[in-house]
């Protein structure tokens, strides 16, 4: 499968705005050339706001400047974002319903795989789900990065674009829609299960389904890119046909996909559903594919998880 | 304005913050005394302000990045008629919009949320950036941060940024009562002497008396006449200021005053409104 950069794609839809929309400005806590941004930066070189390391202060600049009316893009890495200036966040920009859009960079253990846990960031989708007012966005590939992007631009307030390290598989096809706060079925063999997927692991759920399919089981490969507010509804559906589920994501198993299904199970359909991501531990340094296998989110996990789930 | 009538407005914003603390039944009166002399030269003199149209976007902003010291802003703001007086009376109570620290979303005249200490000179940094961005260059950005608040790094993040953009309409109060919740500011941090510190950002740094209304008004011109650099003007002030028992007196940073003790104020301000 090749890989395309989710942070090339994304900044190519800011850019391509930004030709029509001049309250666009990015802000930068030295995360210029971690974002792709240099060609925003060239094309505009006056609305790159570069404050140095200084992520908090990047997003209380950010809230400034959308209160008068500029439409401010901060982009960091994913953890330094939600957890370093998670106040800021929460009390300036998403309680004023200000309109300021959060690139987090590095999102789960893939992205600062190696770079070990200072560099992962695992928890900033259940940090962002808790507080009211924002919106959640974690693109599955570079193609639905870009889609995302520019959705995320045509959403009036906060919103929170999930992206990773650059080396994304592209797991959809060329002109697959985007639709903001809709899940989308990826692939239906049957509803034996349900398996829902967020972000750049996609790849792997993808695999799992064909596995199942290949043991008899007939999976629902669903695409949940917006985590926040969730399709309740289209979720509900899945799980009324399939009456068991899997949510598996590159994230901890608390506060992100998984809570989010389990809690809209609860409400709407309850049924078995079982949750695959970081088991809430802090993982280690290592190449990519031998840190989501070591921690639980290999092909075969989905696999069994999926098959733990249909038993009664 | 004469000094004398700002003088005697700030004087009745000193009042009201004991009235209305002592009617809510709870707020930190002791802040706001200190700061009474800029907020009086600030809304009744300096700032283009419209309080029929608090969203004008070309007007001045006004930050207090000190935001316990709230009441005093809601006095200003109900004397330059953005609410009716009476309002007042609701100060942190439920079904009031005068919520425990300035809140944007639901009071007049308040430009961003507040309180959480540190954030004012950041968020100002980002409005001040915003007007300039987009063509409005005769307005002002004013912040008011407390001493004690200047332990917070953000501050200095902030100061940083703002120097690097050359924010020349950006003007920082700080407030140097030497007082912060936990006791003397000295006591708890070394972070006097306070305009050094600014200096080392690369800010203009002015150091006034500041409850001197004159010096107040003249620090804001020569602050307006430096286009190139973000402008902090450095007060020295008195938490408790003009109110006899809360003078100097940590004890009033968040307390009561009692039905006697607004009277002894009225008392001590009767001649001085």
């Amino acid at each position: 499968m090749s890989t395309k950069s989710t942070r090339v794609a994304a900044m190519e839809a800011i850019q391509e705005a930004a030709r029509t929309d001049e309250k666009i400005v990015i802000i930068s806590p030295d995360a210029v050339a971690a974002a792709r941004a240099t060609a925003f930066k060239e094309e505009f070189p006056d609305r790159v706001i570069e404050v140095g390391i200084a992520e908090q202060d990047a997003v209380d600049i950010a809230a400034g400047l959308a209160t008068t009316g500029m439409k401010p893009v901060v982009v960091s890495y994913a953890g330094f974002l939600t957890m370093r200036a998670c106040e800021m966040i929460r009390t300036f920009v998403a309680y004023p319903g200000l309109n300021v859009k959060l690139i987090g960079l590095n999102g789960g253990m893939l992205g600062g795989e190696r770079e070990g846990v200072t560099h992962q960031f695992y928890e900033d989708v259940g940090i962002l789900r808790s507080m009211p007012g924002v919106k959640i966005l974690c693109p599955a590939d570079a193609q639905q990065a870009k889609l995302a992007a520019k959705a995320m631009l045509e959403e009036d307030g906060p919103v929170y674009l999930r992206l990773g390290s650059g080396r994304e598989p592209e797991v959809f096809e060329e002109g697959t829609p985007f639709a903001f706060g809709k899940i989308r079925e990826v692939k239906k063999y049957g509803n034996d299960v349900a398996v829902f997927a967020s972000g750049f692991i996609m790849d792997r759920a993808i695999a799992a389904l064909e596995k199942l399919r290949e043991d008899g089981i007939g999976g629902t490969l669903v695409d949940v890119s917006t985590i926040k507010p969730l399709d309740c509804e289209g979720v509900a559906k899945i799980l009324e046909a399939c009456e068991c589920a899997v949510a598996v994501e590159d994230h901890n198993i608390y506060g992100g996909l998984g809570s989010a299904i389990c809690e809209a199970a609860c409400l709407y359909h309850p049924c078995k559903v079982i949750r695959l991501g970081l088991r809430d531990v802090y993982p280690r340094s290592g190449v990519a594919a031998e840190l989501l296998d070591a921690y639980g989110l290999s092909v075969q996990d989905i696999v069994a998880a999926a098959k733990d789930a249909m038993k009664k | 304005m004469t000094v004398d009538e700002l003088s005697r407005i700030a004087n009745r914003l000193r009042l009201d913050v004991v009235e209305t603390v002592h009617l809510a039944g709870d707020g930190h009166p002791g802040p706001c005394m200190s700061i009474a002399d800029i907020m009086s030269v600030l809304f009744f003199e300096e700032m283009r302000l419209d309080p029929a149209n608090p969203r004008w976007p070309e007007r001045d902003r006004f930050i207090l990045s000190k935001g316990h010291a709230c009441p005093i802003l809601y006095a200003a703001l109900a004397r330059k008629g953005y609410f009716p007086y009476e309002e007042l009376k609701g100060l942190r109570s439920l079904g009031s919009f005068l919520q425990g620290h300035p809140d944007s979303n639901k009071i007049p005249g308040v430009d961003t949320v507040s309180g959480s200490l540190g954030n004012g000179v950041a968020i100002g940094t980002g409005m001040a950036l915003g007007c300039r961005m987009q063509g409005i260059t005769d307005n002002y950005v004013y912040v008011i941060v407390g001493d004690g608040e200047e332990e917070e790094g953000i501050i200095w993040e902030a100061a940083m940024a703002a120097a690097k953009f050359e924010l020349g309409n950006l003007i920082v109060f700080a407030d140097l009562n030497n007082h912060q919740s936990g006791g003397h500011v000295t006591d708890l941090s070394s972070l006097y002497p306070v305009p050094d510190k600014w200096e080392a950002f690369h800010w203009h740094v002015q150091t006034i008396d500041g409850h001197n209304i004159a010096a107040i008004r003249n620090a804001i011109a020569e602050a307006k006449k430096v286009k190139d650099k973000p402008s902090v003007i450095c007060c020295k002030t008195i938490k408790g200021k003009n109110i006899p028992y809360m003078e100097d007196n940590n004890a009033w940073h968040k307390r009561t005053p009692t039905a006697e003790e607004v009277e002894i104020a009225r008392e001590a301000l009767r001649d001085k409104m």
